[in-house]
């Protein structure tokens, strides 16, 4: 063994100056060597050299979304590479109980989304904080949106009169399989981060400062593919575990006035006034069924889904956003009928108070017993109106070919909280509300 | 014969096992850790009395009062779980679950009560369960006299409160301890015995500086206590048993998870507030 490989003993560079070449190969190269989501970092600091179990690095640790505005962050928002979302049972007895968990739960985004240090306590005591991410901790992109299920709105906590109208238990659809265990909840914490360490240690944290007023119920974990930005600064939609571009026809989230359309509740829905800059969420635990899939021809699933795989482009071409023409294609020759894009957006007059917005999350758990994967799509989408958004779109596409390939087997469908100012804290409308009625 | 017990126990009991850097005095520890092993001790000797029965009936192929003695001998172990697991082999074979072999109950260093259990309960037999009950007693017995023999460990004993409802939120809420016999309230209820015991006996030294803690610590416990009467085979009377697990709702479930995160979570903190490392 030369002198030299004993200095790079595991390096992939082995033989070469490291350095020199790492600079040579600027950020990219140097991110990929350290297997870093950004890079960079490695060749500013030459000191020492990348061990094997370094931390990867990222660039935007340090990215942050103020917590106070009209609507919760994690909506239109951009996503970032991943998602979670926890289903709680809340165990708090009474409206007083649930209050303080309300509270508390603004309080610890406030803080979550913000980043700092804990408060270091008496090392005979269980430390404040996981420790996970260290002492002091980066926001790091992170959301988190407090959603509110119908069954909040029972008879526990006095809220039965103000709840939204559209709020409803999720039942099932004709290819569901629901497993009773991954279903429904009286909130839903949707986090959203750009590094998986950063939402565990989100959901942790919420965990340790709520014993006694909130129990998990279930949870799923999602993540989105990882692109490298394009030359020409285009972004695209990323891929579902099928292949395909998912989120191609979401509504602009910077378009104002469509989102108050389509995703806010505001005066137009007939909801009560609580409600107003708040959304409805549903989400789906839609299992892929990725080996058949693999096995099926392309054309049979770009006939499925109604888009070219590989571009994401529509039937006939072109590039990702052009529009999918159907007005010279009645039958279907190009973009079938029953393809998934077709039937969930016709694109026909009043289709378009239709749309919803999508913000899905591949998800990955395991084997099942016959040896195939367990993953899927971590289905997430807001609407100002359920009935007119998800639930519209998803009978529409009942009975659709892609059902050979998918089988929702959980979710449930939630309210998603108007934003706080300073000094509010999450549901405080809704509460207050309820209290005016019941004064009244 | 209880307080020769104790002073003999008190005498022996060296302070160099408590030259934590106290936010009590050690001396103050002394009484509560002397209790405590009378404490244990009682339920050893109880223990090892009411397994002798349990044991031997199922070596006389009595089906029925083998399952009937089940849970009622466990209940004993359940309470001083913090110090028999001071001893993990033993603890592996008196009280380990199938869960905890890769082949499950087919496992055959699989023993203890829980494969009695699967025997009794699941098969509905004692056939081939006498060699599980002569070990079972054998290590019951093992168990008592190096109990015996043990300085208890103040840290062992004060974070034992806490460690008594991590059992309960880890198998008991999930009814998965007793999966066969479907006796988890007795568990439970021996859990939670055993962990307000130890908080019984610390109180006194916490008590002043932080009034509102204890009061937290026993309206949680009053609320399990609640929840579990509802299950009563005897109304009031835990000592006569409870219902079989499938018979708790889902209301009373999420009744019990509350109660017992705090409690977890509150007594976590007994051991800094004594100050013990």
């Amino acid at each position: 063994m030369s002198k030299h490989d004993t200095s790079s003993q595991g390096c992939p560079f082995a033989g070469l100056d490291r350095r020199r070449f790492l600079q040579g190969l600027g950020a990219a190269g140097a991110g990929i060597a350290a297997a870093g989501l950004s890079g960079g970092a490695l060749a500013s600091q030459p000191a020492r050299a990348a061990e094997v179990a370094d931390a990867p690095t990222s660039a935007t640790t340090g990215q942050a979304y103020p917590w106070h505005g009209a609507h919760q962050q994690g909506i239109t928002t951009p996503r970032p590479a991943v998602g979670m979302l926890v289903a709680f049972d809340v165990l708090a007895r009474d409206r007083a109980g649930l209050e303080q968990l309300l509270r508390i739960l603004s309080e610890r985004i406030d803080f979550l989304t913000r980043g700092g240090s804990y408060e270091q306590r008496d090392p005979r005591y269980p430390p404040v904080d996981s420790g996970i991410l260290g002492p002091t901790i980066d926001p790091d992109g992170l959301t988190i949106t407090l959603s509110v299920g119908a069954s909040l709105f029972d008879e526990r906590f006095g809220l039965a009169e103000v709840k939204p109208r559209h709020l409803e238990r999720m039942t099932a659809f004709p290819n569901d399989a629901l497993d009773a265990a991954r279903c429904h909840g009286d909130i839903s914490l949707q986090f959203c981060a750009n590094s998986e360490g950063t939402t565990i240690h989100a959901l942790r944290d919420i965990i340790k400062n709520t014993p006694g007023l909130l129990m998990v119920r279930w949870k799923q974990e999602g993540s989105v593919p990882v692109m490298a930005p394009r030359p020409d600064g285009q972004t695209e939609s990323a891929r579902n575990f099928l292949g395909f571009r998912d989120g191609t026809a979401n509504p602009p989230a910077d378009d104002r006035t469509l989102m108050q359309q389509l995703v806010w509740v505001g005066r137009n829905n007939a909801e009560p006034a609580w409600a107003h800059n708040g959304s409805y969420q549903a989400v789906r635990l839609i299992r892929n069924f990725v080996e058949r899939w693999d096995r099926t021809p392309l054309q049979e699933q770009e006939a499925i889904f109604g888009r070219r795989r590989d571009s994401g482009s529509p039937m006939h071409g072109g590039v990702e956003h052009d529009l999918p023409q159907y007005a010279g294609d009645p039958d279907g020759s190009v973009t079938p009928l029953d393809s998934h894009i077709r039937l969930a957006n016709p694109r026909t007059h009043g289709s378009e108070r239709n749309l919803i917005l999508r913000r899905p999350f591949n998800y990955s758990n395991g084997v099942e017993a016959n040896g195939q994967l367990d993953m899927g799509l971590l289905f997430i989408a807001y609407q100002a109106d359920l009935q007119a958004g998800f639930i519209t779109v998803q009978q529409r596409l009942d009975g659709e070919p892609l059902e050979e390939y998918i089988k929702p087997v959980g979710g449930g469908y939630f309210f998603t909280l108007p934003g706080v100012q300073a000094g509010d804290f999450l549901g405080g409308g809704m509460l207050a509300a309820a209290d005016a009625i019941r004064e009244a | 014969m209880l307080i020769s017990r104790r002073v003999l126990l008190a005498a022996a009991l060296s302070l160099g096992a408590l030259q934590a850097q106290a936010a009590v005095a050690p001396q103050a520890l002394v009484a509560p850790i002397t209790d405590y092993k009378l404490y244990v001790l009682d339920n050893l000797e109880q223990f090892t009395e009411h397994t002798r029965a349990f044991t031997e009936a199922v070596k006389a192929g009595d089906l029925a009062r083998a399952q009937a003695l089940y849970a009622p001998s466990r209940v004993y172990y359940e309470r001083i779980e913090p110090i028999a697991e001071l001893f993990a082999d033993l603890d592996a074979s008196i009280d380990a679950r199938e869960d905890d072999y890769e082949h499950g109950v087919q496992d055959p260093t699989f023993t203890g009560f829980h494969r009695l259990e699967y025997g009794l309960f699941h098969e509905r037999s004692t056939d081939g369960m006498d060699v599980y009950a002569e070990r079972l007693m054998s290590d019951v017995n093992d168990l008592e006299q190096r109990v015996q023999g043990l300085t208890f460990p103040p840290e062992a004993v004060v974070g034992g409160a806490a460690a008594l409802m991590e059992e309960v939120a880890a198998t008991k809420v999930s009814g998965e301890e007793d999966r066969y016999s479907h006796t988890d309230l007795w568990d439970f209820q021996g859990n939670l015995d055993g962990s307000k015991k130890i908080f019984e006996l610390v109180k006194p030294l916490v008590e002043q500086d932080d009034p509102a803690f204890v009061a937290r610590i026993e309206s949680n416990f009053a609320a399990l206590d609640d929840t579990l009467a509802n299950y009563h085979l005897s109304q009031g009377d835990a000592s006569k048993g409870f219902q079989t697990y499938d018979k708790v709702s889902e209301r009373d479930r999420r009744a019990l998870v509350g109660p017992v995160t705090v409690l977890a979570e509150e007594l976590s903190t007994l051991r800094g507030m004594l100050g013990l490392d």
